[in-house]
């Protein structure tokens, strides 16, 4: 929030030493998390971690070229597949299937950018969420992909180690996020970084100052599908077998909730955004074990309600948190955070 | 030729509820600017509270009707004026958030409330019963719920062109600050708009509900009501309506000659290629925005 | 040669660590045994999340009589919504923070599948997958107990029967598209290419879809005398409406998912009578064949009491007397048998072990049979595989078709 006085200054890594301080401590937190908590936790994190990426992918669309997509679940997909299939049937190793896939994801952003090129608001949030739900459809009747049947991912091996614990995938699921942060967050403050913010304020204004639109707008769509389509193939191994009814448009839902609950047009905003919801997500159904909290929702779904439903309650609360943060906060947890922040810069005055 | 005539009917039948929905749809467009995830569930809840009154207070099944219809008006004003309103400097995006979290709550309170069982609602005429017209079958249900979309259209069409209340609202959607200047309570228009929304759509749920019930019933015609909304252009009811029928038959129509397996997908491919020729839908002008 | 060598370290570093602490199993106190299940509770899927509850209000009456030689048995079971994601959290969490002995049932193929890697790694027992899956049984797992019985058997009888008993010749199938709907394609096939016969029409169902009207139309077009539906519930229910008002009424047949006929009669305003479904169990056919039974019959001693001291004293206010709830008790009957069997001197291999030596153990479902574990042979852990045919009256009662007749297990490859 302080005031840039050069471009050089705007670009850097790390604006200060504090920062630098701060994320040498998230680093030697994440190289030690796996021996402090429990496998479980591990899971959790990588669960987070592949959700992270999809939503930092989707906020260089949604958040700063200002495009919308609820078809963010068909990249997905086409990642979780086409890794799979890559190493299972071509024999990739694990890592160019991978990346093969976030590739293969990336053509199919920019085929869909094409149509976006002419749609905007709820025009193109029908047009994304077609995409996605077509995408699983056509999964399901290829055979070879295993149809709705789903597939298995084969054992994961990078350069003759084996990963098939949480604990071994969770340093490459790291390794993974972290670059790709990383990168998003560079790519922000790029020619086209710029030129996503120039279309997503104005985007006829942006075009007469020679912004290429079709250029920045399908690389925009490929980009973040490029991100989609690397989170699914790590997703495919988190879960080790993938099927078309897990890619359904309550994902793509979810995905966009979270980065807009987060904050757009941020870095820091998707993060957190990803953290809290998918958090929240696996978490919740756990609030009837809640002490007092779930013996007083027993008792009033005992009264009022019906015993039998008393979960349901996730959704209410799920759906609360989420008008909550909007109302109070229309940029998110991030922009909480930045109220926080300099509210007590200034304390007392 | 008969089973040609039979999907065009039976496209229009089921096109009719989508219709339902595309129109409350199209309202909350009009008043509100966002595409409106929460309109299944506004009509859900009043669905299920129909079904209460008719099997915990035992009342007629005409009461129930006219009640639940009373309560989504209720319902779709206090939505958007506990919560939507409250928002600030709302953007599109985080309204469809909002609409989101308001789907969520809604339909988690008729899952906590009535659990997650199958049932189905009691109705006057049978469910199965149907007529023919030279070999091609309709149910009486779809020929209600045809009937029921096309005098809602119509009223509606009469309301906003000839009753105070009805250009209220046109001239808060088309420059709200104007409106507010020239005397309208506009958001007091807004929110009565979001209640005849929710209004139009329990009339589709109450004309869903007596083939099947369960929390999950108006997820499905709520996406079909958005597609056929947008391809009518979001701001036209004659649009709306017109889109629906598309919607129906296409799918219809795909499902019988083609392939079942994408039929449920089919009408988004539609809605693709539609909206490359026409970026704004059918009905809709396309503006574009000033620098 | 190196993971050879790993593998022997950690065999020794295990079996050392078992020395240790012999009577330590995981999921065993001196009062207590450990049972985990997944059930979504919400969601789509919820109207299954009664199967949970059924096994949760069976171990609270077990416990109330004493429990299993002086354990009481305590059920953690989690909603995991019918997503995989959350079902491996939730798993996860319970194994590894409280530690389970066993898991039971758990509803979904999917949700089964994602965490079956990781509970056959542990050599963890798991008794009675919800749902009729081919994937449980094979390849076999050590570990893995299936109870019921396969999706591939309802449609071999249901479609032996038509063609044997009642001479129909076009037999038509409406399936979900996923593992139920297939394999429900896959027994009907197999079965009509027995008699030579083809299959008059296939529609598949989309899940989500509520629209009917075009899958009504193509049977009829098709001109199917009989139509085996694997579905759900609600698609049969609209599936039926759409049907009748096209006047289009064949003999409807379905499986043991859609074979809770209180509900189906309910829920399809009556249409549902002369529907035929498979059913495997609570309610006994021996020697009943042409008789009217129902879930509350008195005849089946071990139902009745299941209803009146089980769910009428354990159950929340508002369940209900249903298939899924029941069937939440049978597929953990072999579970808490072999349990029982194994004595107070409770480890999981001794679980396995009398698992493997249960013979036509019955409960309230069919005989279930096990035998020692053979990579090669699925039968050593399919369990039941027996069912029977019965017929839905006006008012929702089961008229009994046929004797407890068993299936044949068809594997992948054939």
């Amino acid at each position: 929030m302080d005031m840039k006085r050069s471009y050089y200054e705007d670009i850097r890594l790390f604006p200060s030493c504090v920062t630098v301080f701060w994320a040498v401590v998230l680093l030697a937190f994440l190289l030690a998390y796996p021996f402090l908590f429990k496998n479980y936790y591990v899971y959790m994190a990588n669960y987070i971690a592949i959700n992270i990426i999809v939503v930092v992918g989707l906020n260089l669309l949604v958040g700063y070229t200002g495009q919308i997509s609820l078809g963010h679940a068909g990249f997905y997909a086409i990642g979780a597949y086409a890794t799979i299939t890559l190493m299972s049937l071509a024999g990739f190793p694990f890592l160019a299937a991978l990346i093969c896939a976030g590739l293969i994801a990336a053509a199919f952003g920019f085929l869909l950018g094409l149509p976006a090129l002419r749609l905007e608001g709820p025009y193109l949030a029908i047009a994304t969420l077609g995409f996605g739900v077509t995408i699983t459809t056509i999964i399901g009747r290829i055979e070879m992909l295993g149809g709705r049947q789903g597939l298995h991912a084969p054992d994961l091996v990078i350069m003759g180690y084996p990963l098939d614990t949480d604990r071994q995938f969770y340093y490459l699921v790291m390794i993974i996020t972290v670059l790709l942060v990383l990168f998003a967050r560079n790519v922000t403050k790029t020619k086209v970084g710029r030129a996503f913010i120039a279309i997503r304020d104005a985007h006829i204004a942006a075009e007469t100052m020679g912004v290429n639109l079709v250029l920045y707008k399908t690389m925009a769509f490929a980009l973040s599908a490029f991100y989609a389509g690397v989170a699914g193939g790590l997703y495919a191994f988190v879960l080790r077998f993938i099927e078309p009814g897990l890619f359904s448009l309550f994902l793509s839902v979810f995905f966009l909730t979270m980065a807009v609950a987060g904050g757009l047009g941020s870095v820091m905003g998707p993060i957190a955004g990803a953290i809290v919801l998918s958090f929240l997500d696996l978490q919740l159904r756990n609030i009837l074990s809640i002490p007092y909290v779930g013996d007083w929702l027993r008792h009033l779904s005992a009264s009022y309600f019906s015993l039998t439903g008393v979960s349901n309650i996730q959704f209410i609360v799920f759906g609360a948190i989420l008008i909550a943060i909007m109302l109070f906060e229309p940029l998110g947890l991030y922009g909480l955070w930045i109220r926080t922040k300099k509210y007590w810069k200034t304390w007392p005055f | 030729m008969i089973d040609f005539l039979q999907m065009i009917i039976s496209g229009i039948a089921v096109g009719s509820s989508y219709a339902l929905m595309a129109l409350g749809m199209v309202l909350i467009y009009k008043a509100s600017e966002v595409p409106n995830f929460v309109q299944g569930e506004m009509a859900l809840l009043p669905v299920f509270i129909a079904y209460m009154i008719i099997h915990s207070y035992g009342q007629s099944v005409f009461a129930a009707f006219f009640g639940a219809l009373a309560f989504a008006m209720l319902l779709g004003c206090l939505l958007e004026f506990i919560v939507v309103r409250r928002a600030k400097n709302p953007n599109i995006l985080g309204l469809i958030i909002i609409t989101i979290g308001l789907e969520m709550v809604l339909l988690g309170f008729v899952s906590w409330k009535f659990g997650a069982d199958q049932r189905v609602m009691p109705f006057p005429i049978s469910s199965y019963s149907s007529v023919m017209f030279g070999g091609v079958y309709i149910s009486i249900l779809d020929l209600l719920t045809l009937v029921a979309a096309l005098v809602i259209m119509t009223g509606l069409f009469f309301f906003f062109r000839f009753s105070k209340l009805g250009v209220a609202m046109k001239a808060t959607q088309q420059n709200e600050t104007a409106a507010r200047l020239m005397g309208i309570r506009t958001n007091r228009v807004k929110m009565i708009t979001w209640g005849i929304s929710a209004t139009v759509g329990t009339v589709a749920g109450l004309l869903l509900a007596p083939v099947f019930m369960e929390p999950y019933m108006m997820w499905d015609p709520m996406l079909k009501g958005f597609a056929a909304a947008v391809i009518g252009g979001m701001t036209s009811l004659p649009g709306a309506v017109f889109g629906a029928y598309i919607v129906g038959i296409v799918e219809h129509l795909f499902g019988g000659y083609v392939s079942m397996e994408y039929k449920a997908v089919v009408a988004f491919a539609v809605i693709v290629l539609v909206l490359c020729v026409k970026p704004s839908g059918l009905f809709a002008r396309h503006y574009v925005k000033k620098v | 040669m190196k993971n050879t060598l790993l593998g022997l370290l950690l065999c020794a570093a295990l079996v050392t660590g078992f020395a240790g602490a012999a009577n330590a199993e995981v999921g065993v106190t001196d009062t207590e045994i450990h049972i985990g299940q997944w059930s979504p509770q919400t969601g789509p899927a919820a109207p299954w999340g009664a199967v949970a509850r059924g096994t949760d209000a069976y171990f609270k009456w077990i416990n109330a009589n004493g429990g299993i030689h002086g354990r009481k048995l305590i059920h953690h079971y989690f909603d995991d919504a019918y997503n995989p994601a959350k079902t491996i959290a939730g798993v996860k969490q319970l194994q590894e923070q409280t530690g389970m002995f066993a898991w039971a049932s758990g509803v979904g193929t999917a949700c089964g599948l994602a965490v079956k890697d990781y509970l056959m790694e542990n050599r963890i027992p798991w008794v009675g997958p919800s749902s009729g899956s081919r994937h449980w049984v094979d390849p076999p797992q050590k570990y893995l107990f299936n109870v019921y019985p396969l999706y591939l058997g309802d449609a071999q009888l249901l479609t032996e029967y038509a063609i044997t008993e009642m001479g129909k010749k076009k037999i038509a199938v409406v399936y979900q598209e996923d593992d139920y709907g297939k394999q429900g394609l896959e027994g009907a096939r197999y079965m009509l290419k027995k008699h030579d016969m083809e299959l008059a029409e296939a529609v598949p169902v989309a899940i989500t879809d509520t629209d009917m009207r075009p899958h009504a139309m193509r049977l009829r077009q098709a001109e199917a005398d009989t139509v085996l539906l694997f579905v759900t519930p609600g698609h049969v229910a609209r599936v039926l409406g759409t049907a009748k008002a096209m006047k289009y009424e064949p003999q409807w047949m379905s499986t043991t998912t859609c074979g809770d006929f209180p509900l189906m009669i309910a829920i399809t305003k009556g249409l549902y009578e002369g529907v035929i479904t498979a059913s495997f169990g609570m309610m006994d056919p021996t020697g009943n064949v042409g008789e009217v039974e129902n879930i509350n019959n008195p005849k089946h001693e071990l139902m009745a009491k299941y209803k009146k001291e089980v769910f009428e004293q354990f159950a929340a206010e508002d369940e209900r007397w249903g298939y899924t709830f029941t069937a939440g008790i049978g597929f953990v009957e072999p579970l808490v048998e072999a349990i029982r069997r194994a004595g107070r001197d409770l480890t999981r291999e001794k679980v396995v072990a009398e698992l493997e030596k249960m013979e036509n153990f019955q409960g309230i479902m069919g005989r279930i049979n096990y035998g020692p574990f053979d990579p090669q042979d699925p039968h050593c852990r399919i369990g039941q595989q027996e069912i029977f045919l019965q017929q839905c009256t006006a008012d929702g009662a089961s008229k009994i078709l046929t004797e407890w007749e068993t299936t044949k297990f068809i594997p992948k490859s054939e």
